[in-house]
C-alpha cells in the first residue's frame, strides 16, 4: 500500500508571468521547516492523439467519434517499472508495465506528441517527504507550471490522513505567505470514485492526480 | 523477438507427450487456463489496421491480465529456410480493467477463445515454453464456465522461447534439436503451416508409456 499523497499546483495571480525564482523560494520554504534535500525526482507525462489512416489529425478525424481525442501516458518517478494511461473521458486509469508504451508503439493507433516533465527536488521532513518541481516540455526548458507533492508515510487511507494533510498545508502557506509570491499553492481534490479507486492509495491514485494537476496548470496557462 | 512452432496432436496421445515433455524438462508441468480476446481497431483508426490480444490467466487464484502485441515474422532468404518462426512480441502485464481501456479506445472484439490444457517452462539452450491445449470456443459472450472444444480430439502443441538481435540463431537451434525429440509424436512447423498428425504416433505413444512412464513411477 502507497503512503497518501496530495498534489498542488502553483496558481499565479492574474497577470504575473510564471518564472523560476517561485521554484527556489519553495525549495528554501521546504529548508527552512527543517526539510533535509535528498535527492531529485522526475515523472513524465505523454500526451497520446489518435491517428488516421490519411495522417494523424486530418479531415478523417471526425469518423473517429468513438475514438477519445487523447490519451495520457503516465511514468511515475517512483515505480519506473509502471507505466499508467488515462482515459479522462471515461475516468479511467489502466496500470501496465514500462512495456506498455512499446505495444502504443507497434499498434499505431495513437501517436506520442508531447511529452511533459515534471522534475525537482525531494525533502525528506519528519513523516513528511516534499517533492517540488517545474513542468517543462521534454527537451526544452520552458517553464510551463510549478507543482509539489506532499507525501505522509505513516497513512495510506486519504479520509484518516486527510486533516494531517490540511494541517501541514496550512503550515506550508503560511510559511510561503512571508516570501510574499504572486500566487499561491492549490490542492485540487481529484475524484479518485469516479475512476473507482478506493481509499487505499496506490500509485494509480498519483497518476490520476497528475491528470488532474496537469489540466489546473494548463487552464492557469490560458487564463 | 520469440522463436515459435506448432503442431497438433489426438488427445488419445497427450499422456504420452506429457511423459515424454517431463522426462525432457525434468520440471512440473503448470495448468493452463487462459482466455484470450482477441480486439481490433475500428476502421480509420491507426496508420494501419492493428490487432492486440488480451489474456487473462484463469489458473491462478486471482486473474491476471496480459497484453499481448504480435508483431510480423522475420523476413529474408534465412528466415524463409529455417523451419522456425521468428517474431517480434511485446508484452506488458496490465490491470483488470484492460478490456473497458482496449474499448474505450477504439478497439472491437474480433473473437475469443479459451485455451485449456498444461505447460512445462525450463532452460534447455533457451527458456522454452511448451504448451499443450485445447481450444474451446464460448457459446455466449465471455462465457468462460460454458466453453466446448472447437475441436474435440485434437490439441494444440505450441514451443515458443524468448530471443533477440544477436541470438536468435542460437534460440533456433535449440527449439530444432528439442523438436526432434518430440518427432515421434507430432511434427512441429511454423504456425499456419500444419503438417497435420503423426501417423506412427500411436505406437510412440504406447513404447514411451510402457518404458518412460514406468521410469516416473
Amino acid at each position: 500500500m502507497a503512503p497518501a499523497k496530495w498534489l498542488m499546483h502553483w496558481h499565479p495571480n492574474p497577470g504575473v508571468t510564471l518564472n523560476t525564482q517561485i521554484l527556489s523560494e519553495a525549495c528554501g520554504c521546504a529548508e527552512s521547516l527543517g526539510g533535509t534535500k535528498d535527492g531529485r525526482w522526475k515523472t513524465s507525462i505523454i500526451f497520446y492523439r489518435p491517428m488516421t489512416r490519411d495522417g494523424a489529425g486530418g479531415a478523417q478525424q471526425n469518423q473517429l467519434a468513438d475514438v477519445p481525442r487523447e490519451l495520457l501516458g503516465v511514468a511515475l518517478h517512483e515505480r519506473p517499472g509502471l507505466y499508467f494511461s488515462i482515459l479522462r473521458n471515461q475516468r479511467l486509469v489502466l496500470q501496465a508495465d514500462a512495456a506498455f508504451s512499446q505495444v502504443m508503439e507497434k499498434l499505431q493507433s495513437f501517436k506520442a506528441r508531447v511529452n511533459l516533465n515534471f522534475e525537482g527536488f525531494q525533502y525528506q521532513l519528519g513523516d513528511f517527504c516534499l517533492r517540488i518541481g517545474k513542468c517543462v516540455p521534454n527537451n526544452t526548458e520552458t517553464l510551463r507550471g510549478i507543482m509539489m507533492e506532499v507525501e505522509y508515510y505513516p497513512l495510506s487511507s486519504i479520509e484518516k490522513s486527510r486533516a494531517i494533510m490540511v494541517d501541514f498545508f496550512d503550515i506550508w502557506q503560511e510559511t510561503l505567505a512571508k516570501k510574499s509570491l504572486p500566487g499561491r499553492f492549490i490542492h485540487v481534490e481529484s475524484n479518485f470514485s469516479e475512476y473507482g479507486l478506493s481509499d487505499h492509495y496506490s500509485f494509480q491514485h498519483t497518476a490520476v492526480q497528475y491528470a488532474t494537476c496537469l489540466q489546473q496548470l494548463m487552464a492557469a496557462v490560458r487564463a | 523477438m520469440e522463436c515459435v512452432v506448432q503442431g497438433i496432436i489426438e488427445t488419445q496421445h497427450v499422456e504420452a507427450l506429457e511423459v515424454l515433455l517431463q522426462g525432457l524438462s525434468g520440471v512440473p508441468k503448470e495448468r493452463v487456463r487462459v482466455h484470450e480476446l482477441c480486439l481490433k481497431s475500428v476502421p480509420m483508426l491507426g496508420a494501419v489496421p492493428s490487432e492486440v490480444r488480451l489474456l487473462c490467466d484463469l489458473a491462478q487464484p486471482t486473474p491476471s491480465w496480459t497484453i499481448r502485441h504480435v508483431g510480423g515474422a522475420m523476413r529474408g532468404a534465412g528466415a524463409e529456410q529455417i523451419s522456425i518462426l521468428v517474431r517480434t512480441i511485446v508484452e506488458s502485464k496490465a490491470s483488470s480493467n484492460v478490456l473497458r481501456y482496449f474499448y474505450g479506445i477504439g478497439y472491437k472484439l474480433d473473437h475469443e477463445i479459451l485455451k485449456v490444457g498444461f505447460a512445462f517452462r525450463f532452460q534447455r539452450g533457451a527458456q522454452f515454453t511448451v504448451t499443450v491445449t485445447s481450444a474451446n470456443k464460448m457459446p455466449k459472450l465471455h462465457a468462460t464456465d460454458e466453453a466446448v472444444q472447437v475441436t474435440p480430439g485434437i490439441q494444440l502443441v505450441e514451443i515458443t522461447a524468448p530471443a533477440a538481435a544477436n541470438n536468435y540463431n542460437d534460440v533456433v537451434s535449440a527449439v530444432t534439436s528439442f523438436c526432434e525429440y518430440l518427432a515421434p509424436l507430432l511434427h512441429l512447423s511454423k504456425p499456419g503451416n500444419s503438417t497435420g498428425i503423426v501417423p506412427t504416433a500411436g505406437a510412440a505413444a504406447a513404447s514411451l508409456m510402457s518404458s518412460g512412464g514406468a521410469k516416473t513411477l
